[in-house]
């Protein structure tokens, strides 16, 4: 194997884990901090990746096209936390767990039946620059990925450390009577956690579509697993961890996808994750098990 | 001898006048023999799932056709009604769906399923409950042949496809060595990417560069990065992508980004508007039996009426063009419809059983049905005999390379 392409490949592998990065920060917001299975993030992404596309072949500039996939899926994220979540958030684990899984497949529906099952292009070599390295090449919009991985974990995890929210956020989750005995207003944060949740999946979905150049309404199941697992191998508390597990488990699956077949590459990905998590069942980064509160 | 000749053409007048109303009130008695009853057909399409696309426009296309015989004073009399129902191209979901057409609607046979996947599951179960299933799209090896007397297919074998493709790709771009990527999770895509592709590419002098180690994704997949790298460092001369077109068009467009700039060459399922967009200025080869700019008048009218039917729908793109799937879905129900005046079918309800035996019969005995690209028939194996084309998409359209029969006497085909 030559030392190009195995450059090559290594490129492949840390987009790829920037991609899962940039979901499992959606995740991780409220299903690694707050306890709450939102499955419907990887269709939040999805439809967020689909109207920053469409804006984008209609000719808007890039800023816009994120804005408005962000807020689109921001204001999805919002029914579904007042539809989907508050009304169950005392019952069983299972039932809000489903009633997103529920929302997840109305959202691909939604998508087939706006956008069609065929894949949206973006037309000719729109955003295609790619930037020569040598023998090896990297592409304008995947450097933008990665960049915005790095990015937004530094931002969510200074937002979660130092600010008021991110301190109204974690007392919540630690208890949220208590919570709202010391003045913090838990049902709003719930709001405000599922708000920039949405947000976040929104610019994933934008920045992953164009990278991508193509956008289908089936992308989000299956990279929503990847994230999810990377949240998990990360450590669900720590939002650094994503930043870690991500390329961690992309170069894993394109090493095995390049030298073993993609018939194996879930095995080897999701046997990972078994793995690290026998190992450390707190994650990678992960704290002690108790740094994780109880549901919301 | 003049009275003579006088009174023999009288009466051959006389005698052809009595015919000719004879065979006008028969062809009358005919024409509403069924008057009062309905023709029941089924179709199994997937309107969801990741060949909604298909499946939308395959439900267009019945719907046409139905309004089309029913404004034309329907089947002997009988009015048609399609029931359509939508398996989302999921085999277990397509087995419910032919058991509740043959069951709850009584339909007399079905159009579909769609996929070969789905075709392997549903098949077995037609021949159990006794009732025609012809697949529009499915065109792995076998799959009717497995299930015979009551699968048929309205397409041809991807082998026999591939005989003809492989070395006119060869030919026009000078190919010595290719590359293989597939699509595991499809059981058409995987077989023509194993078995099919390496076996024709070797018997024609084409040197497989990844024979031992053939490159495959995953229905759904996003990132085929790896897989491209890959494939790139092989540097072939030209890429055999098996898979159908909504997943080949991620695989082009890595391609395309990756600067891997090559000839490709496929199977039928690379047919559609979609993948052309994908990397206009890579020539792809493939083979179809219909495609939207055939010079046919049948096709010709086919197309110009579809399409604007097509185009009205809001859940299918605004360019959108009649596929080789809308085009063998009717005629296939186009043969159930000539099976239905043809062949003695009553329509009655205690007699389901039989007219299903009339029309399996009848399929199995057709010849020369007027298809929208030349005469159709059934082989022993349930696979239809038509014409073929091998068609190259570059810069936005598909364009007729060369046509030849399925069957190996051109005469079936009308050449």
């Amino acid at each position: 194997m030559s030392g190009t392409l195995l450059l090559q490949q290594a490129i492949n592998g840390l987009t790829l884990g920037a991609v899962y990065t940039l979901i499992a920060l959606s995740f991780s917001l409220v299903m690694g901090i707050l306890g709450i299975l939102n499955l419907a993030i990887a269709e939040l992404f999805m439809i967020g990746g689909y109207v920053g596309f469409t804006l984008i072949i209609a000719g808007a500039p890039l800023p816009v096209a994120l804005l408005a996939g962000m807020l689109a899926a921001a204001a999805l994220s919002l029914v579904i936390e007042k539809i989907g979540y508050e009304p169950l958030r005392n019952a069983p684990l299972i039932t809000p767990m489903l009633s997103t899984l529920g929302f997840s497949i109305i959202l691909q529906n939604l998508a087939t039946n706006l956008w069609g099952s065929d894949p949206l292009q973006l037309p000719g070599d729109m955003l295609a620059t790619r930037i020569a390295l040598g023998e090896v090449s990297i592409g304008a919009m995947q450097l933008l990925v990665i960049g915005a991985a790095i990015v937004m974990v530094a931002a969510l995890a200074f937002v979660i450390r130092y600010t008021t929210l991110g301190r109204a956020l974690r007392a919540v989750a630690e208890n949220r009577d208590v919570a709202r005995l010391l003045g913090v207003r838990a049902d709003r944060i719930l709001l405000i956690a599922f708000l920039l949740s949405g947000l976040l999946a929104g610019a994933a979905g934008v920045l992953i579509s164009l990278h991508y150049a193509a956008i289908t309404p089936y992308i989000g199941v299956e990279t929503g697993l990847k994230a999810i697992a990377v949240m998990v191998v990360g450590g669900v508390t720590r939002t650094w961890g994503a930043l870690l597990a991500g390329p961690l488990i992309g170069l894993a699956e394109v090493a095995t996808v390049a030298y073993g077949g993609s018939q194996i590459r879930d095995f080897v990905v999701y046997g990972l994750m078994i793995l690290i998590l026998l190992v450390r069942p707190q994650g990678l980064l992960g704290g002690a098990r108790s740094d994780q509160g109880p549901r919301v | 001898m003049a009275i003579l000749n006088g009174r023999v053409e009288k009466i051959a007048l006389c005698a052809s006048l009595v015919l000719g109303l004879a065979v006008a009130s028969s062809n009358e008695a005919e024409a509403q023999a069924l008057a009062g009853r309905e023709i029941a057909i089924g179709a199994i399409v997937p309107s969801s799932g990741h060949f909604a696309e298909w499946g939308r426009t395959n439900t267009v296309t019945l719907k046409m056709l139905e309004k089309q015989i029913n404004d034309a004073g329907g089947v002997n009399g009988a009015k048609l009604r399609i029931t359509i129902m939508d398996d989302a191209a999921r085999p277990a979901q397509s087995t419910n769906a032919l058991r509740k057409l043959a069951g709850d609607d009584k339909v007399l046979a079905v159009a579909g399923p769609l996929t070969s996947s789905a075709c392997e599951v549903v098949f077995p179960v037609a021949n159990q409950i006794g009732i025609v299933s012809t697949s529009q799209a499915s065109s792995k090896p076998g799959v009717a042949k497995a299930n015979r007397p009551w699968a048929f297919r309205n397409t041809v074998d991807e082998q026999i496809l591939a005989q003809t493709t492989v070395p006119y790709f060869k030919q026009t771009f000078g190919i010595k060595t290719v590359a293989i990527i597939y699509d595991a999770k499809d059981a058409t895509a995987a077989t023509v990417g194993t078995k099919i592709m390496p076996a024709i590419l070797t018997a024609n002098g084409i040197e497989v560069l990844n024979a031992s180690d053939l490159l495959s994704f995953n229905t759904g997949d996003l990132d085929v990065s790896a897989q491209v790298t890959k494939l790139r460092s092989y540097n072939p001369d030209g890429v055999v992508v098996s898979a159908d077109y909504s997943q080949a068009v991620t695989v082009i467009r890595e391609m395309k980004r990756q600067g891997l700039v090559k000839p490709i060459v496929g199977a039928t399922q690379l047919i559609s508007s979609a993948i052309l967009k994908a990397a206009p200025e890579m020539p792809i080869i493939a083979p179809a039996t219909f495609y939207a700019g055939m010079e046919t008048e049948a096709a010709k009218t086919f197309v110009s009426t579809l399409t604007p039917l097509l185009r009205k729908e809001s859940n299918l793109p605004a360019e959108i063009e009649p596929s080789m799937y809308d085009a063998n879905i009717y005629e296939i129900v186009s043969m159930y419809v000539d099976a239905a005046k043809n062949a003695g079918i009553t329509a009655k309800p205690e007699d389901l059983e039989a007219d299903r035996v009339k029309i399996r019969d009848y399929m199995a005995q057709l010849k020369n049905f007027k298809g929208l690209g030349g005469p159709v028939s059934f082989n022993a194996d349930g696979d239809a005999v038509k014409l073929f084309y091998i068609v190259e998409g570059k810069n936005g359209v598909w364009t007729d390379k060369l046509h030849k029969c399925s069957d190996p006497n051109p005469a079936a085909c009308g050449l």
